[in-house]
């Protein structure tokens, strides 16, 4: 999970010109190269918009560490499902291993060059409101929890907690995250004191300017180019 | 991995159902969206925490407990979130979070719906623990079916025998779902031994003790 607070970071703090590229284009990127993946069949076709995704993430300032293992995991899940259906020619499975690749990395670059408020506030024009405002609220809670957990984990080995049997480790580990379901109960209650103070109209609002075009949205709309072009003249027969 | 006609119904279904939870929900306290958001939070926190079980590490889910906390609505919401999240970092994918909602949904409404059933006459914590584990057990044998359907569909799409595709999923995948039932029903365990303690009045209250549902 220090993922997330990793990429969190480097989404505010990254300087490429991808992080000052309007959140609604490289939505609109990260979209196309997923989808375009899912359609296409020909191998080709998803290893050029592979090639275009790994292009994009070697190119945000991510660090490779956090870009291999976010895509060995999806590469793991696909190998599996590969091995069980292995037989017949070799093409489909390649095709099978790439495309969940594709979209890993694309999605690592999107959240990786988009801060949260950005990349959730559009996402919240076409959500319920309680939706909308829970993405917010959930993504705001998370690194409070996620530091708390951490700590309480510590504590636990410190004091032996990992030699303990499995059941035993087991439930303390509930009870360390039922102290976390009560501080997640208080949490919310402050929160809302807080939101009201702050002249809370109803709804939470994501930032406005998601949707403002820049000068280094031409790079968006190239690779956008692109990726339309290698999928349609790559496609083959299928 | 899986065809379209599967994940594209799934999101059709989850929509659908979040439309009803929206609805059933309205007019609940703001304070309740903010509830819902950390609880949401702690399902992806419950992800993130390794529970070394011998070779393997479990990562917990928490969908049963959150379903008996925060009832099926609540809930749903809560997974649909956990899911969007875990999607936008490439743990799932996005055209999976319909299916991953509606599999984290079902184990939180099956343990909401068993739990009155199995808390009269047990302690709470351990109504909760069984009503944890038979909703893992049903969302478990969900998710299996639909590993060895895409599994088989993809081996008749290869042209390949696709009965003996399912075996290998089945050996494969049981174990997990038995150490996910048990891990999260262990789980379930602790968190309602804790919360009957501190905070009784924040469990649902068929499973609250007497002295604090009186």
């Amino acid at each position: 999970m220090s993922l997330i607070r990793r990429l969190d970071d480097l989404a505010s703090l990254g300087r490429s010109p991808w992080h000052r590229a309007s959140a609604l284009g490289k939505l609109l990127l990260a979209l196309l190269l997923v989808f375009a993946s899912l359609a296409s069949r020909a191998l080709p076709a998803v290893l050029a918009l592979q090639a275009i995704a790994w292009l994009l993430v070697l190119t945000a300032g991510l660090p490779w560490r956090l870009i291999v293992a976010a895509a060995a995991y999806p590469l793991f899940v696909a190998a599996l499902f590969v091995g069980v259906t292995w037989g017949g020619p070799l093409e489909p499975h390649l095709v099978l291993l790439a495309r969940p690749v594709t979209a890993t990395l694309s999605m690592l670059w999107l959240i990786g060059t988009t801060p949260y408020p950005d990349l959730f506030a559009p996402l919240s024009r076409v959500l319920p409101r309680s939706l909308g405002d829970g993405l917010f609220l959930t993504y705001r809670a998370l690194f409070d929890l996620l530091a708390r957990a951490e700590r309480l984990h510590q504590a636990q080995r410190m004091r032996g907690g990992d030699a303990a049997p499995a059941a035993r480790r087991v439930v303390t580990t509930g009870e360390g995250l039922a102290t976390l379901v009560v501080q997640g109960f208080e949490r919310s209650q402050r929160l809302y004191a807080v939101m009201l103070l702050r002249g809370h109209s109803g709804r939470v609002c994501g930032c406005r300017h998601w949707a403002e075009l820049g000068r280094d949205d031409v790079w968006v709309g190239l690779v956008f180019v692109a990726a339309v072009s290698a999928a349609v003249l790559l496609r083959g027969g299928a | 991995m899986l065809p379209v006609w599967l994940w594209g119904p799934a999101w059709g279904v989850a929509i659908l159902l979040m439309i009803w939870a929206v609805r059933v929900q309205r007019g609940r306290p703001p304070q309740r969206i903010a509830y819902e958001g950390a609880l949401g939070a702690l399902m992806l926190v419950a992800m993130a925490v390794e529970v070394p079980l011998g070779p393997f590490e479990y990562h917990l889910t928490l969908a049963g407990a959150l379903g008996m906390l925060l009832g099926p609505a609540g809930a749903l919401q809560a997974a649909f979130i956990a899911s969007t999240v875990l999607a936008f970092i490439g743990h799932g994918g996005l055209t999976l979070i319909g299916l991953n909602t509606l599999l984290l949904a079902l184990a939180a409404t099956v343990a909401a719906g068993t739990l009155p059933a199995l808390a009269r006459g047990r302690e709470p914590a351990v109504a909760f623990s069984w009503a944890t584990g038979i909703g893992h057990a049903v969302s478990g044998l969900a998710w299996l079916g639909l590993l060895a359907l895409g599994a088989r569909l993809r081996a008749e799409q290869l042209g390949l025998a696709p009965g003996t595709r399912t075996p290998w999923v089945l050996g494969i995948g049981a174990p997990f779902v038995v150490l996910g039932i048990v891990a999260e029903a262990a789980a379930g365990y602790g968190m309602a031994r804790f919360i009957q303690r501190v905070r009784p009045d924040l469990l649902p209250s068929v499973a609250r003790p007497r002295e604090a549902a009186a």
